[in-house]
């Protein structure tokens, strides 16, 4: 092998100079030869006759030469360079052609490269962390309550998880964590807002990551809370705020007003398992409280696999732990039936309707890339009639078959090549778009089963993507090559040489092109359909009424570090805040509540009714969600009363406790009575003794667009104060006009208060439907190229039909037929294309629209409305497309026509 | 005429046999093909006779091998020859040729003069 590859490089080392070779091997032979008939003369021969002898012994110098030059030849690869040159050669000859095939390849091997890129990231790149397939997830499960279906991603409490750590022995390593946002203060410099994880000592061993400077969490951390004050922080925070000095360790970083001691530098890029965190903080020093907290579920665990221990097996084994634990902490509200089980960490990487739609989304790319080909093809069927003179006089000349096959290939394939040099920069391009697109935001609406490590922001186009534009590049170069190449060759010598002959082509090239588009219109068929539906999904979720109105409301985040202020103080100094952020110019309402709409869902807490008599223990309890407004807040974002009164200043700390209730509420525990006055009790913000219903306002939906509302309970903040809330801000203008202002005087009020999350509330509407957005937009991109290209595809193949049959229209038109006649001879060759493309495409959709499932919204995948109108829209362009052409037939001249052959 | 050179009934080679000898005579040291030729034949008595034909594919065919170097000098009688010279693959080369050829010969003698 090694010294086959040597003497390859010999031989293109020598191929170099092989001009030179072959004069130095003629040099040589001559020298040779003097020097020979030399010594003959010596021996006594006459001098001509010993030329004459030397040159006989010699025999035939030329044949020598060329044995010797063909040893040193390349053998294919040689071929291959002529065929090459021929190609290009042949391609510059026809530069429109060449130039509308590499513009097809490119958008085609570009856009699939791109969404592979996507699906890369996604789905296929390995975690960054050491052995990350011995890595798996365990969670908590619940039978279903509430109405809600079962869960089996639920996270777990550290009492919890002290038993099962204790029980089980499937797991070498267990790790616990949280992600976590924190004020970060560094002792100089701006206080910073940033996210961080909270950890159990043996986190980063669970993961395989080690610090690169320092020492990680002291086991100690987990044995009592508050053991131990320290933190780890990312390379690039050590980078940003102690300008990566060695001396960080054993400095004092202070996190909510609390200091911690830096023990440790975690190496460039880990970003934990929540992909955002820039410190870890052990979760015992953090909150302390949570250590007999067996109902405080908060906590994501990670468990490696012990040597030896499949995946199947430890699942197996964490069912059965489940049930030891929720046996050792029974749960008198909830009904108890909680198990536990664990899937690969792989396998929760990313939610599965994105995982779904990106699949979708390269199943659609390549369809377009699949119809791209079968344009080309196409046109080099077409080509290839033009030069089946061409081919015919080289296999009459004794070229063998598979060698001009070869040829035509390799001309298809550089043709590819050249197109996916192209499709590379249409890729790098999409890749950017993709990633500007959709910050984590997109697909972080839902919690990616804790692991935020890989999302849309980390595509680029890396050797992997590059790896698979190449290989699609030849294979769509020998898929778009290979049909038109067997049948240019496959013509016989004789018909295609006889001069003026319409043997070739009208039957089998034309025949050929037919099938070609009517596969393209059936591609372009489903990929229409499926976008359609699609886009009709996500304008139903534009169409949903929120329950409020977003426009021109600018939304910020304030969060007060533990005992900044007293509790009973925090009313006031948000008072003062929002009097301050009222005063600004352009700002006409202020309003506070702790948790904004589309965001995923916020609080949930048990409702009892005091006029009722209690539920028996172990039964479920209605859940409700819970929110902190201030009286203003509904006011700012329109919510209508529909009942009662809304909160007024006078609902404050020492007033009785009211709460008001969304008209789900009212509908779900008061059907057809007033809930106005009814005495209840709600699990959270100290409103678990009785408390009054005084109104009921217009549903909000917490949740996502597609969620129906829940039964939601608003509690008046001035009544329950708490340390962070949104700000918002009601403008008369442009809400982000606002934002430096209010920035400035929340400065002045109290410096060291971190102000983020700065948005309008509009952009946080967009992201609730911006996963949708994401693939419908895609789709429909990928669906107009498909329509395009098929449409190019008819177009194509009617042309050359009429250039085909010149002469029996020159003749029919010769007979009496007129411009109407022509016309509808042409165009319904088109239509026959068209409706057999359609037929196919509309069945092969019926059943490929069902992949599309949970990701349509109030649609059905037999939606009749998107199938007829793609049905309509696919024979309008294909009338068009039909019609340009037969125009061009209506103006053959008969003369004209029969003198063409 | 009785040309020393004219067509004698040539010794047929075993194939392979041609590279096994330019090998050995190389072993002496550097040698232009012309040298070759001359050095086969006089060691053979003139029994071998080795063709021009043959000679210059067989040396560009070990080159290629890279069983010899070539480089162009000057002879004795100052004209420019193309020497050839063996390598360590080349060395290695022989040294297989050789014992295999040992081994062949001996076999091929107790067929011919069983003892």
């Amino acid at each position: 092998m090694l010294q086959g590859l040597r003497e390859q490089w010999r031989r293109l080392r020598g191929r170099a100079g092989r001009d030179a070779l072959d004069r130095e091997l003629a040099e040589e032979m001559a020298w040779h030869r003097n020097r020979l008939a030399r010594d003959l003369e010596a021996q006594g021969m006459n001098p001509d006759d010993a030329r004459h002898a030397a040159r006989r012994r010699f025999g035939n110098t030329t044949k020598l030469r060329e044995e010797v030059f063909d040893m040193w030849q390349l053998g294919s690869l040689d071929q291959l360079v002529q065929d090459v040159r021929y190609g290009v050669r042949t391609l510059l000859r026809s530069p429109g052609f060449t130039l509308v095939a590499v513009l097809i390849l490119a958008l085609g091997i570009g856009a699939t490269t791109a969404i592979f890129s996507a699906v890369e990231t996604l789905l296929l790149r390995p975690l960054p962390f050491r052995e990350p397939e011995r890595l798996m997830n365990i969670s908590l499960t619940a039978p279903p309550r509430y109405g809600g279906p079962a869960r089996t991603d639920m996270v777990w409490s550290w009492p919890k998880w002290v038993t099962f750590k204790k029980a089980q022995s499937s797991y070498s390593e267990l790790a616990l964590y949280s992600d976590d946002r924190m004020t970060i203060n560094t002792g100089d410099g701006e206080p910073e807002r940033g996210r961080g994880e909270v950890i159990s000592a043996r986190y980063l061993a669970t993961l395989g990551v080690r610090p690169v400077l320092g020492s990680d969490l002291p086991p100690e951390v987990d044995a009592a809370p508050k053991a131990a004050s320290v933190a780890l922080i990312s390379h690039a925070l050590w980078g940003r705020r102690f300008n990566g000095d060695s001396s960080v360790i054993g400095k004092a970083l202070t996190i909510d007003r609390t200091r911690y001691t830096v023990i440790g530098v975690l190496p460039p890029g880990f970003s934990g398992m929540s992909g955002t965190a820039s410190v870890w903080l052990p979760i015992l020093a953090r909150r302390d409280w949570v250590f007999d907290q067996a109902m405080d579920h908060e906590f994501f665990m990670v468990g490696r696999l012990r040597e030896g221990v499949t995946p199947e097996q430890a699942t197996t084994a964490v069912t059965v732990l489940g049930r030891q634990v929720d046996g050792a902490h029974p749960d008198d509200f909830e009904g108890g039936g909680m198990g536990a089980t664990a899937v690969s960490l792989d396998g929760t990487r990313v939610d599965e309707r994105v995982r779904r739609s990106v699949l979708i989304l390269l199943g659609a790319v390549t369809f377009v890339l699949l119809i791209a080909c079968a344009n080309i093809a196409n046109l080099f069927l077409v080509r290839a009639r033009a030069r089946h003179r061409e081919i015919a006089v080289r296999l009459a000349m004794g070229a063998n078959r598979g060698r001009v096959v070869r040829q035509l290939l390799t001309e298809s394939v550089l043709l590819a090549v050249v197109g996916g040099a192209a499709g590379v920069l249409v890729a790098w391009w999409g890749v950017q778009s993709l990633a500007a697109l959709n910050p984590s935001a997109a697909f972080g609406a839902q919690r990616l089963g804790g692991l935020g490590a890989v999302s849309l922001t980390g595509i680029r186009l890396n050797p992997a993507a590059l790896g698979f534009a190449a290989a699609i590049t030849v294979i769509t170069g020998l898929l778009f090559g290979i049909i038109p190449a067997l049948k240019a060759t496959g013509l016989t010598l004789t018909s295609a040489l006889k001069e003026g002959s319409i043997q070739f082509g009208q039957g089998a090239a034309r025949r050929g092109g037919g099938a070609l588009v009517v596969s393209e219109i059936a591609m372009a068929v489903v990929l229409l359909i499926g976008s359609g539906l699609m886009i009709r999904s996500l304008a139903n979720r534009l169409n949903v009424n929120p329950g409020f109105e977003a426009e021109r409301v600018l939304t910020l985040r304030l969060t007060l570090a533990d005992g900044e202020v007293a509790r009973d103080s925090l009313p006031g100094f948000y008072d003062l805040i929002l009097d301050r952020l009222g005063g600004l110019p352009g700002v006409t309402a202020t309003a506070l509540s702790d948790c904004p709409p589309l965001a995923g869902g916020c609080n949930y807490t048990l409702i009892e009714f005091r006029d009722r008599p209690p539920l028996p223990k172990g039964t479920q309890r209605p859940l409700v969600g819970v929110h902190w407004a201030s009286p203003r807040w509904f006011e700012a974002m329109r919510i209508p009363l529909v009942k009662g009164r809304m909160f007024t200043g006078a609902d404050r700390l020492g007033a009785p406790k009211v709460v008001l209730v969304s008209a789900t509420a009212a509908e779900r525990f008061w059907p057809g009575q007033d809930p106005l006055g009814r005495p209840v009790g709600v699990g959270q913000g100290g409103f678990h003794d009785t408390v009054t219903v005084v109104g009921v306002v217009g549903d909000v939906r917490f949740g996502t667009l597609e969620s129906v509302p829940d039964a939601d309970v608003y509690i008046p903040y001035l009544q329950s104060p708490r340390q962070g809330m949104m700000v918002y801000l009601k403008t008369s203008g442009d809400p982000t006009a606002v934002a430096a202002g209010a920035r400035a005087a929340v400065k002045e009020l109290a410096p060291s208060l971190p102000m983020y999350d700065v948005r309008p509330l509009t952009d946080r509407v967009a992201e609730a439907s911006a996963q949708a957005r994401f693939s419908a937009v895609l789709l429909g991109l990928f669906a107009g190229m498909a329509l395009i290209l098929a449409s190019l595809g008819v177009y194509g193949v009617i042309s050359f039909v009429v250039a085909q049959r010149t002469r029996e229209i020159g003749i029919r038109v010769a007979l009496g037929a007129v411009r109407r006649d022509v016309l509808a001879l042409i165009i319904r060759q088109g239509l026959v294309l068209a409706t057999v493309g359609t037929a196919i495409g509309v069945l092969a959709a019926l059943l490929a629209t069902r992949l599309l499932g949970t990701l349509l919204y109030e649609v059905t995948p037999g939606d009749m409305g998107t199938y007829v109108s793609i049905v309509a829209l696919i024979v309008v362009a294909a009338l068009v497309a039909s019609w340009i052409p037969a125009r061009r037939a209506t103006r053959i001249h008969p003369m004209e026509a029969l003198r063409t052959e | 005429m009785d040309y020393p050179l004219a067509p004698k009934p040539r010794s047929e080679l075993l194939p392979g046999t041609l590279d096994m000898l330019i090998l050995q005579t190389l072993s002496v040291g550097s040698m232009h093909g012309y040298g070759i030729a001359q050095h086969i034949q006089r060691l053979s008595k003139d029994v071998i006779q080795v063709e021009e034909g043959s000679l210059y594919p067989a040396l560009q065919r070990m080159k290629l091998k890279g069983w010899l170097s070539a480089a162009w000098k000057k002879t004795p009688n100052n004209q420019r020859a193309r020497f050839y010279t063996i390598t360590a693959e080349g060395w290695r080369q022989l040294g297989q040729r050789i014992s295999a050829f040992d081994q062949a010969l001996l076999a091929i003698t107790r067929v011919m003069r069983p003892s």
